[in-house]
């Protein structure tokens, strides 16, 4: 925890500025798959569409600049409020789909969204997008707009981090994963099932409508084009293969969500054991190609994602500790006789 | 009265389309208690080969069952290959694995052809004839011609033959079919086959329309989504009536409702789609599942 | 040689074991009952035998061993499981389960000669040829899964509880039925029961489960007359 910390906060004094720009950019992908992994990981909703509220976020958040000049930093959190109301109005028709449906319906609202940012032109500018002003540091603080900006997800990513966390620690959390477990048990238990899914379901929209405000603000730009279906399917992603209904996953999943499309492309050619022919041809590719096989082996292997893999590894280390405890093998004793 | 009924004849005729993608979809999930998210993008490959097959000189008419062909042996492999592996793993792993696919289709498809949009000659003349003072044109009623003869055709193999009866057997009853000596695990391959194949025949309906290019399935398997929702996720018949009202709707509202024009067709899809999940879930045709505690 | 022969099978689920050491055989033609109270590992025998279970040991069928083949291989060697539940298809019709049960089989005329032997054992499935299966009551169910099972021709039946939630008219037509397929198509029948009595009248050996192990065996004639094993083990 403690080194992550420092990783973090000592990451701009020896990046570069656009390293450091791409490291925010992670920050801003781990703040949305927080909200998405509660969503999933917690009350076991399936989202495809988390992009459209990172887009419904980005757009309050650039519309309240631009149109009315509101301070940026102002707009984070209307932006991050409004895409939460919107996200729980939406929780309440999702209560009565199954997962799979749900999955389905949010997967057409992710990629129905482009064309639907188009339509109010007047508001959103429609395909031309709407273009901010880069951040500038304030208390005239002497860095570059690209570390000031670092430092502002920074420290948004840790309160919203330590929200969350919060969150699961207590009621709330259990009272999720309950649901996860057995919704009808945890009905039958007391729990207000239907509360707490639509709660779900804003807050981790509230989380998503911030990383998209980060997001418009950090480049500066936004347009119908910028969340496109693949960015939803990227957030899903990120957040399994970070580790699902885990804390720390999210931010394993930032990661891979920002860094997997690019390094898949750049990493399967410095592999020897797959043959050069085939190197060559998924290389050239392109990004989509090896990241979608990477995907599915990852699916196939390793489902239970990076902290998964990580707790595998730390089980068969403990496993190998204790072995010298464990008797020899007895079989357990025998079905009884009625 | 007149334009009315053209813009009907051109929405069953984008049915037809709808309708295909959706019964691919309706036999994977029959078969697996899966939405294969990747559907769309397996239809768009499998037009991009009947276009390189007709760019090379093959005749439309041959290229069509040729493609149909590679479309059944590419599903069979995915099933093998892909799916096999995971098929008793959660929901959630199963959708991502698609969405994988997905990916990995569409960008083999840029890769392989480019991004740029080709024109796709159809088959049939451009023409339109007159019925009965409607005038439609050959090319709409072509579609509803070869969407219509492939649904028949899965239907009697679905219904009429042994090899259709055991895989709905092995769909429906995995274990129990065992039991009878049905190969359930090939039977699934090849319902993937037959859904690929299904899937390739809208791909190749709607590309003279749309301009082929790798993202050129992503709005249809939308209303494919509408449709198969629409006429019950478990039931063929009901994709396919699915997809003829899903076809006509979109038209009409498109040309009749100032709001929608041409951006929010899409739109409208969506909004099918979520309106019958939360009046009606199970569709027209659907029936209702019983919730295992 | 005898028709299948288990030699020291263990078998069970996960990380429970439920045979511990079973060993029985079945003679070409022969009917075997195994018998044993609830849990004693019956319907897990027979589930070895078609795999549908994890097993160690040896199955031999015909003097071949069935390791590692899939259920529907085994089927396909001639071995006809009519399991517990019956496993009826219930989304297909009654026409379509029977088809099922003759799928497999080439002999179009001898097929049509079995239809017509079904339909005269029992001829509610003739009235009910077309509608759903899931119509059927439990006996008509039971009539329907025998008669997929006799559609299959094969050398070896294997009946889980074939009287379970039956009235006893019934249960005893369909054992009279069990008992003529056998004398006349010369098929084995290995039949789990609960029903003691009626089993040990059918077959000619007898094996009596008891937690996973062999308790008792021989000759059902025998075992019929022996009154300490009849109370201790087979309940009357």
């Amino acid at each position: 925890m403690l080194v992550v910390a420092i990783f973090f906060i000592g990451l701009p004094s020896v990046a570069t500025n656009f390293q450091t720009f791409e490291w925010a950019e992670v920050l801003i992908f781990a703040i949305a798959i927080m909200g998405l992994n509660l969503l999933v990981g917690y009350s076991g909703q399936l989202s495809l569409g988390h992009g459209a509220f990172m887009a419904l976020g980005a757009y309050t958040s650039a519309i309240l600049i631009h149109r009315y000049h509101v301070d940026y930093l102002a707009t984070i959190p209307a932006a991050g409020l409004l895409t939460g109301i919107v996200g729980f109005l939406f929780g309440i028709p999702a209560l009565r789909l199954s997962a799979l449906y749900l999955a389905l319906a949010t997967f057409a609202l992710a990629v129905v969204t482009p064309s639907l940012i188009k339509r109010p032109v007047d508001l959103t500018k429609g395909t031309e997008g709407i273009v901010l002003r880069a951040p500038v540091p304030p208390f005239g603080l002497q860095m570059t707009s690209e570390v000031w900006l670092y430092f502002l997800t920074l420290g948004i990513a840790a309160v919203l981090f330590w929200l969350a966390w919060n969150l699961v620690r207590h009621r709330p959390g259990r009272a999720l994963r309950a649901l996860r477990d057995g919704e009808v048990a945890a009905a039958a238990s007391g729990i207000n099932v239907a509360g707490y899914k639509t709660l779900a379901f804003g807050i981790s929209a509230f989380y998503a409508g911030v990383a998209g405000s980060l997001y418009g603000i950090a480049t500066a730009y936004v347009s119908p084009d910028s969340f496109p279906v693949s960015l939803s399917i990227l957030l899903l992603v990120g957040t399994v293969v970070g580790g699902l209904g885990t804390i720390p996953g999210p931010l394993l999943g930032g990661i891979a969500s920002f860094f997997l499309p690019i390094l898949s492309q750049q990493w399967v050619p410095t592999q020897t054991w797959i043959p050069a022919q085939v190197a060559s041809a998924i290389e050239k590719a392109g990004p989509a190609v090896s990241y979608g096989a990477l995907l599915i082996a990852i699916m196939i292997f390793a489902p239970n994602g990076g902290v998964g893999l990580i707790r595998a590894g730390y089980g068969i280390l403990q496993g190998r500790l204790r072995a010298g405890d464990r008797g020899t093998g007895q079989a357990p004793p025998d079905a009884q006789t009625i | 009265m007149q334009e009315f009924m053209q813009q009907v004849v051109s929405g069953i005729a984008s049915g037809g389309v709808f309708a295909s993608l959706a019964l691919a979809l309706v036999l994977i999930y029959n078969a697996m208690g899966l939405v294969n998210f990747a559907q769309g993008e397996m239809a768009m490959f499998a037009t991009f080969i009947a276009f390189t097959l007709v760019d090379h000189g093959l005749s439309y008419w041959i290229a069509f069952p040729l493609t149909l062909v590679i479309a059944f042996a590419g599903g069979v492999l995915i099933q093998r290959i892909v799916i096999r592996p995971v098929e008793r793993a959660p929901v959630l792993t199963l959708v991502i694995i698609t969405l994988g696919l997905a990916t990995l289709v569409n960008g083999a498809a840029g890769f392989l052809w480019g991004y740029i949009p080709r024109a796709f000659s159809s088959p049939f003349p451009v023409s339109t004839i007159s019925i009965g003072g409607v005038v439609a044109s050959l090319q709409d009623l072509g579609v509803i011609g070869v969407s219509a003869a492939v649904l028949v055709l899965i239907y009697l193999l679905l219904q009429h033959t042994t090899i259709g009866l055991s895989m709905r057997a092995a769909a429906h009853h995995p274990e129990a079919s065992r039991l009878l000596g049905v190969r359930t695990s090939w039977m699934l391959a090849l319902g993937w086959g037959l859904a690929s194949a299904v899937g390739a025949v809208s791909g190749i309906m709607v590309a003279p329309v749309l301009l082929l290019e790798p993202n050129m399935m992503q709005s249809i398997i939308i209303y494919a989504f509408a449709a198969a929702v629409l006429g019950g996720i478990e039931s063929p018949l009901g994709a396919v009536i699915g997809g003829v009202i899903v076809g006509v709707t979109v038209n009409l509202a498109g040309a009749y409702l100032p709001f929608v024009g041409g951006d929010l067709r899409l739109a409208v899809g969506l909004a099918i789609i979520v309106v019958v999940l939360i009046l009606k879930p199970n569709g027209l045709l659907g029936r209702p599942s019983v919730r295992r505690v | 040689m005898p028709l299948l022969e288990l030699e020291a099978v263990h078998a069970g689920y996960g990380p429970t074991t439920v045979l511990h050491g079973i060993s029985l055989s079945i003679p070409e033609g022969g009917i075997v009952s195994l018998l044993g109270a609830n849990g004693a590992g019956k319907t897990t025998t027979l589930r070895a035998i078609t795999s549908g279970v994890r097993w160690s040991g040896d199955i031999r069928f015909s003097g071949r061993s069935l390791k590692r083949m899939h259920t529907e291989d085994v089927v396909r060697a001639g071995i006809a499981h009519v399991p517990e539940g019956r496993g009826i298809l219930t989304e297909l019709t009654v026409d379509e389960n029977l088809k099922l049960g003759a799928h497999l089989r080439s002999d179009g005329a001898q097929v049509r000669k079995d239809y017509d032997r079904v339909f005269e054992y029992f001829p509610v499935l003739k009235e009910r040829r077309k509608l759903s299966a899931s119509t059927l009551s439990g006996g008509e169910q039971q009539m329907l899964a025998v008669a997929r099972a006799l559609l299959m021709r094969p050398r070896l039946m294997l009946l889980d509880e074939p009287s379970l939630g039956l009235a006893p008219i019934v249960v005893r037509a369909i054992f009279e039925i069990i008992r003529t397929i056998n004398q006349t198509d010369h098929v084995a029948i290995l039949l789990v029961e609960q029903n003691a009595r009626l089993a040990l009248e059918m077959s000619s050996d007898a094996y009596v489960l008891e937690v996973g192990r062999v308790a008792v065996s021989g000759a059902s004639a025998d075992l019929r007359g022996n009154e300490s094993v009849r109370r201790s083990y087979l309940g009357y």
